[in-house]
């Protein structure tokens, strides 16, 4: 159920008369405030103030108590977080505690010039005397207040009860509340503090435990999950289970009941926009514009294969007449000739001829001897190759040498082509090969196939783990890493030792590792980023995804295992197909009874105290009365009260947590006060109204007079 | 302000009619505001071993530690969890859990330690 907090401001404090007390219980989550004599209080709010920012103004203003996000957005909120005035159930920081009974008081109606009737308000059991004494002094000093009383609000609800025969006057209370966890003994109608036990956990801790495990369990939506959304759903679906280990057995099989246990948060989620498949008449359409634009390439293309065709020819012809005219033409005028032509003698004009005709060639399309020509060129290119040394000029030497260089740098190329050229061929064989195995026996070569991804998949899988878990555990300083057992190879190993000897100390007391040159070298061994990048892919991840590809072709139920990336495949992997509606649905399953475990358990938490239920075997431990029957008689009255106290389940759960701890058949009767949550409020107000209240205040004289030791030993009396 | 009453509702008005020394005057702006004691120093400063013992106060009452056998669950998941993994410090129920509980960045491990108040930190 959410809260709901009145924060209207009455109008009508005028008419109550100075005598009436105000009666206030302040407690760590909601402050309530009201008339002594009424049923309910006038106003209430969360014991909270916030301090922002405004953002135009930038002056900083106090608002107190949770209101309507909506209306902070004109508040840089940023650097204030709500402020309590509570650490664990004391009140130790005054000021906010002067905004809160400020805001309090205003909307209860107050005006004139002081607040003019006594003050009733609630304190936690055995409240700390400075921090009394400062209330007090609050209370006097700024507000004017004739006299105040203070009282425990779990005893307050206790009366309360026994008087509308709830429980009986020797009972005990146990009281949950927001950040304590009380169990009061009650003796002939007055609480005895002896026997009081405290546990310092309640529900504030319940619903950060929850908040901590929805934020690990969805960490994407992190940001949905504040502390007011979160105490809603505590609220709404937290149950107490009467046996934890069987519900969470049910839960662990995954049974129908666990199924019908486990509620769904279904976060506001817009599907992406789904594509429609294209109709035919686009892909008809879309076909078309592509043959047409294929059309015209192909034209373009040939347009200019012809013109470059018509080019060659035209240049062969010029040179063709050229090499007649320079027949005709003499020896000595053969230079005069050609100046103007461009060429210097007949055997460049031969070359270029020769240049021409064989792209002319080559753009007509004919395939030419290749091969053939290739030799051609080196028999060509290399003639000083043959030659012997002794033979050639220094000259001649040198292009010798060139020459080679080029012929067995051409002949490697030709090797390497060739055995491309036979790997290929040999490939194709294997892919028939295997093409006709499939076909004889689908069967069996599927089978197989299967097996062999399996294999190489954990053999993958086992190199990476090593690699990282190495690695890791390298990365972390050498700490554990060795010292857990852990198989490190041989790489890994070298490596301890090179940074095992590099640490030692060499004996001079200051550290000059870096000095000499060879410590660098050092260093480039025993770095990380060396180790990482010398194993490329190998054979294995190769022959992998060889495999899975194939069975991804043949096989239309495989399904490839994704490859688990490095510690982040939780996070990641969803990531890589689109996000579907599951992905926003928030699942409450175990962690609804887990949370309000903690009452029970508080070793869940790390807090090393009792819980619930062993706090009334101390209580009544504590109180060491030897007598059966008065014992009897505290466990027949057991009355729940306070906030935390709303989970179902919880009274069961008592009940057996006691009788555990209780000889057999000792009567146990636990039951739930009227309101667990307002009844402390109605109790105080039906003691302020009662005639012996007065009698029950201090005033401001009493408070000066008598000093703090008497402060001290101030105790409220519950027998009206 | 904008929104004038809506917001005039929300803010706390700096001064009240029925109080004695409002709280600019108390706490004037600008100056650091008073260092307030915690619970742990008031309790320090009540010197609770100057009173007789078997008197209650807010220090006796507390509980002892508890003497149930301790329940031990998953950190993650929350079901019952016998084994435990030394590496990392957590629980887990089976070994599916234990796979996740592997893959976990170091943050996270951190973070569910911290729950249990078991987390090691650093000072």
């Amino acid at each position: 159920m959410p809260f709901v907090s009145q924060i209207k401001r009455q109008t009508d404090y005028n008419l109550f008369s100075s005598t009436t007390p105000i009666v206030i219980d302040n407690g760590a989550s909601n402050f309530r405030i009201g008339w002594a004599g009424e049923n309910d209080p006038r106003v209430i709010f969360r014991n909270i103030v916030q301090r922002p920012r405004h953002k135009t103004t930038g002056e900083t203003v106090s608002i107190v108590g949770d209101h309507d996000t909506t209306l902070l957005k004109y508040f840089d909120c940023s650097r204030s977080g709500p402020r309590s005035a509570f650490d664990s159930n004391v009140v130790y920081q005054f000021e906010i505690m002067e905004y809160i009974l400020d805001f309090g008081f205003d909307r209860l109606g107050a005006n004139g010039s002081e607040i003019d009737h006594p003050v009733l308000i609630t304190e936690c059991i055995l409240n700390p005397v400075q921090s009394r004494s400062k209330m007090a002094e609050l209370l006097f000093e700024t507000y004017g207040v004739p006299s105040v009383a203070f009282g425990v609000d779990a005893a307050f609800s206790y009366k309360y009860n026994q008087q509308h025969g709830i429980c009986d006057k020797d009972g005990l209370a146990i009281c949950p509340g927001f950040t304590t966890t009380h169990v009061i003994p009650f003796i002939d109608g007055e609480p005895v503090y002896k026997g009081c036990s405290r546990t310092n956990i309640g529900g504030y801790h319940v619903t950060d435990y929850l908040k901590q495990l929805l934020s690990l369990k969805y960490p994407h939506h992190m940001a949905r999950f504040t502390w007011e959304k979160v105490e809603d759903l505590k609220m709404e679906h937290c149950y107490i289970a009467t046996d934890y280990a069987s519900e969470a057995r049910l839960f662990q099989k995954g049974t129908k009941e666990a199924e019908e246990k486990t509620r769904c948060w279904q976060l506001p989620w817009v599907p992406p926009p789904i594509e429609e498949p294209p109709s035919e008449e686009e892909i008809a359409r879309k076909a078309a514009i592509k043959e047409r634009q294929g059309q015209r390439l192909r034209e373009m293309a040939e347009a200019k294969k012809s013109s470059r065709i018509n080019e060659f020819e035209n240049q062969l012809r010029g040179l063709e007449f050229l090499l007649q005219q320079l027949e005709k033409v003499e020896e000595s005028e053969i230079s005069y000739f050609l100046k103007d032509t461009g060429y210097v003698s007949r055997q460049e004009i031969e070359s270029a001829l020769a240049k021409v005709t064989q792209s002319l060639r080559k753009v007509k399309g004919e395939p030419k001897g290749e091969q053939a020509e290739v030799e051609e060129k080196t028999d060509e290119k290399y003639p000083l190759v043959n030659i012997p040394d002794n033979m050639l000029t220094p000259d001649q030497l040198r292009e010798k040498r060139r020459q080679m260089f080029l012929k067995t740098t051409s002949d490697g190329r030709q090797r390497a082509k060739q055995k491309r050229v036979e790997e290929d061929l040999e490939r194709e064989r294997k892919n028939q090969l295997d093409e006709k195995k499939r076909l004889e026996n689908p069967e069996l070569y599927l089978g197989e196939m299967r097996t062999k991804y399996k294999e190489l998949c954990e053999k993958v899988e086992q190199r990476k783990r090593l690699k990282t878990n190495g690695n890791n555990s390298n990365g972390n300083g050498m700490s554990g890493g060795v010292g857990r057992g852990e198989r490190l190879n041989a790489a890994q190993r070298e490596r301890m030792r090179l940074l095992t000897t590099a640490a030692f100390d060499r004996g001079k007391g200051e550290d000059n590792f870096g000095a000499k040159d060879e410590d660098w070298q050092l260093y480039k061994l025993m770095s990380k980023d060396n180790d990482e990048d010398d194993e490329g892919p190998d054979e294995d991840e190769t022959e992998l995804s060889r495999v899975s590809s194939r069975l991804q072709e043949i096989d239309p139920t495989f399904v490839p295992k994704p490859e688990p990336g490095p510690s982040q495949s939780a996070a990641d992997t969803p990531r890589s197909r689109p996000l579907t509606k599951e992905d926003f649905q928030i699942l409450l399953g175990v962690e609804r009874f887990r949370c309000p475990e903690i009452l029970f358990h508080p070793n869940l938490v790390g807090i090393d105290q009792a819980g619930l239920d062993e706090m009334a075997g101390v209580s009544m431990r504590r109180l060491s009365s030897k007598d059966q029957v008065l014992d009897e008689r505290l466990t027949n009255s057991i009355l729940m009260t306070g906030g935390s106290c709303l989970y179902p389940g919880l009274s069961e759960r008592i009940e057996a947590g006691i009788r555990m701890i209780r000889p057999c058949g000792s009567p146990i009767k636990v039951v739930r006060a009227l309101d667990p949550v307002l009844d402390a409020w109605r109790g105080a107000s039906l003691y302020a109204d009662a005639v012996q209240f007065p009698q029950q205040v201090f005033s401001r004289m009493d408070y000066f007079e008598k000093g703090e030791d008497w402060l001290r030993r101030y105790q409220f009396q519950y027998t009206l | 302000m904008e929104a004038g009453l809506i917001n005039a509702e929300l803010v706390l008005p700096t001064h009240f009619s029925f109080k004695r020394i409002q709280i600019y005057e108390k706490y004037p702006k600008g100056q650091p505001r008073g260092r307030w004691k915690h619970l742990k120093q008031i309790l320090q400063a009540e010197n609770y071993q100057n009173f007789p013992t078997d008197e209650p106060n807010y220090v006796n009452i507390e509980s002892p530690p508890s003497m149930h056998p301790p329940l031990r669950i998953c950190d993650i998941t929350g079901f019952e969890a016998p084994y435990h993994d030394p590496r990392t410090n957590l629980r887990y129920a089976n070994t599916d859990v234990f796979k996740l509980v592997r893959s976990l960045p170091n943050e996270h491990v951190q973070r569910y330690l911290a729950l249990r108040n078991a987390a090691v930190t650093l000072k």
